[in-house]
């Protein structure tokens, strides 16, 4: 459950990276000339434009049915144990420049550190190999996070088609770690390329295969898959921010909904 | 007269002396029964935070001599599961908590329909999942008092063949007067499986312009299929 839902939440692997900004840029702006729906009709007071978010989730299943989940489960059922391995390994190497470069604007020295050694060693083998083997120290970080070390609101709820669900925030963040992402810099030009260019694709398989029949339980067993997607969502965000360790006993969000409870009954 | 007033003197000197040794001995006792009073409070704490990791651990050995004895048939799992989380699951706080506010104003035989539904779309859910536990150990981290009602558990299960990642879980158990300690809640990476429950119950409720009853309709429908 760690390789959850909340990694849908997360900032994608660099690549496609000139068709990516593009869209995400234009996914902002299409969400920015729609019309926020009046509380009454919301079912959850941050889902400003849920009517429009379920359809784009609707578009989204139908993805998955026809496309990821089939490609997920060839992936899960016939790529060796070793092969996932290699390219887990490789998929975290590629988002060490955004998150030496997102730690370094939070101030996290170390963490920028470790993660430029992190992505100038494992380079020997493009990432594909783990020669450092000490990146669990490592802290994720992107964009979206260094705008909610600086207090930017998080805006409101977005589902994106393909990504899947973000905040203004976050989407904002996305775009952001793409454009200063060096990646596709490096990879300009060179036989990387293709390897650049199939990173997020593989990437997303990779996830979906590791959440396979979590994702299927929720898509298929909910009465409201929609409404359950953003709650995890949200629960997974305060993880995100709060380092992306799993909070201590007594820390979780989740807390203040039992409090209440507990003071009604 | 000058030995009466002496006398009088005397008298009141020790009324006075009475009075400042009847006021220490109060003070003391005050005193006494503070210190008595702190001291049982974090020892009944200690007590409900104990029973609640006890309850756990009882839970887990229990679950394992389940998943040792499943042999696959759904329907001897179902019965096992429900066995099993009847022990050790508050139903009763579970089906309030995942209604929301809308608990209070449904009727009785709204509440009576949404108790069984909600408790057979729980197990449900452990039955789905159950063998999926296979292969885990849990291992105790810590636990902490939330109140005199609640405690926190927390603890990890890690992979015994190593390639699934470590999973951190915190259990949510009630402690409610002259009742045993039961599960509440399981959070899982930090997300709360009851909490994700409501809020996708309120959506559906909110949905349908605030009618319980088609949150009832809907579930029912749903472990129809």
């Amino acid at each position: 459950m760690r390789h959850s839902l909340a990694q849908f939440s997360g900032k994608p692997p660099s690549g496609c990276r000139s068709v990516f900004v593009t869209f995400l840029g234009g996914a902002l702006l299409f969400l920015a000339g729609c019309t926020a729906i009046p509380e009454s009709q919301r079912s959850d007071m941050r889902d400003v434009y849920e009517p429009i978010n379920r359809k784009i989730f609707a578009f989204n299943m139908g993805l998955d049915t026809y496309v990821l989940e089939p490609a997920a489960k060839g992936y899960r059922d016939y790529v060796h144990e070793s092969g996932k391995k290699i390219i887990n390994n490789h998929v975290n190497w590629a988002g060490m420049p955004s998150t030496a470069i997102n730690s370094t604007l939070q101030g996290k020295f170390e963490n920028a550190g470790l993660a430029t050694i992190n992505f100038l060693v494992n380079g020997l083998t493009l990432g594909f190999g783990d020669l450092v083997e000490d990146d669990m120290s490592i802290k994720k970080e992107n964009f979206g996070q260094t705008l909610a070390a600086a207090n930017v609101p998080e805006g409101s709820y977005l589902m994106v088609p393909v990504m899947g669900p973000r905040t203004t925030r976050s989407l904002a963040g996305n775009v952001v770690d793409m454009v200063l992402n060096p990646m596709g810099v490096l990879a300009a030009g060179s036989g990387a390329q293709a390897v650049n260019s199939l990173r997020t694709p593989v990437a997303v398989v990779d996830i979906r295969a590791r959440n396979f029949d979590t994702f299927n339980d929720v898509k298929y067993n909910s009465i409201d898959p929609y409404s359950r997607i953003r709650s995890v969502f949200y629960q997974s965000q305060s993880r995100t921010f709060g380092d992306t360790e799993p909070l201590g006993v007594g820390e979780s969000d989740s807390d203040d909904e039992f409090d209440t409870f507990f003071e009604s009954e | 007269m000058i030995k009466i007033m002496n006398k009088i003197s005397c008298l009141f000197s020790l009324f006075k002396c009475h009075l400042i040794i009847a006021r220490a001995s109060l003070a003391i006792a005050v005193l006494m029964l503070a210190a008595t009073i702190g001291m049982m409070q974090p020892v009944m704490a200690h007590d409900h935070t104990r029973a609640a990791t006890d309850h756990i651990a009882t839970m887990i050995h229990s679950a394992n001599s389940l998943l040792q004895a499943d042999s696959g048939d759904l329907e001897t799992r179902t019965t096992e599961v429900t066995r099993l989380m009847d022990r050790y699951f508050d139903f009763p706080s579970i089906t309030r908590f995942s209604a929301g506010q809308y608990w209070r104003s449904a009727t009785d035989e709204q509440k009576r329909e949404y108790e069984a539904v909600i408790r057979e779309v729980i197990i449900g859910t452990v039955v789905r999942n159950f063998d999926k536990l296979s292969g885990f150990e849990y291992s105790h981290g810590s636990s902490l008092a939330k109140g005199e009602k609640l405690v926190l558990v927390s603890g990890k299960f890690t992979d015994m063949t190593g390639t699934r990642p470590l999973v951190s879980v915190n259990w949510r158990v009630t402690t409610l007067p002259n009742k045993p300690p039961k599960v509440l809640d399981i959070e899982i990476e930090n997300i709360s499986m009851l909490v994700t429950q409501k809020q996708e119950n309120i959506a559906v409720i909110r949905k349908n312009k605030g009618d319980f009853g088609s949150l009832i309709k809907a579930m029912q429908e749903k472990m129809a299929k």
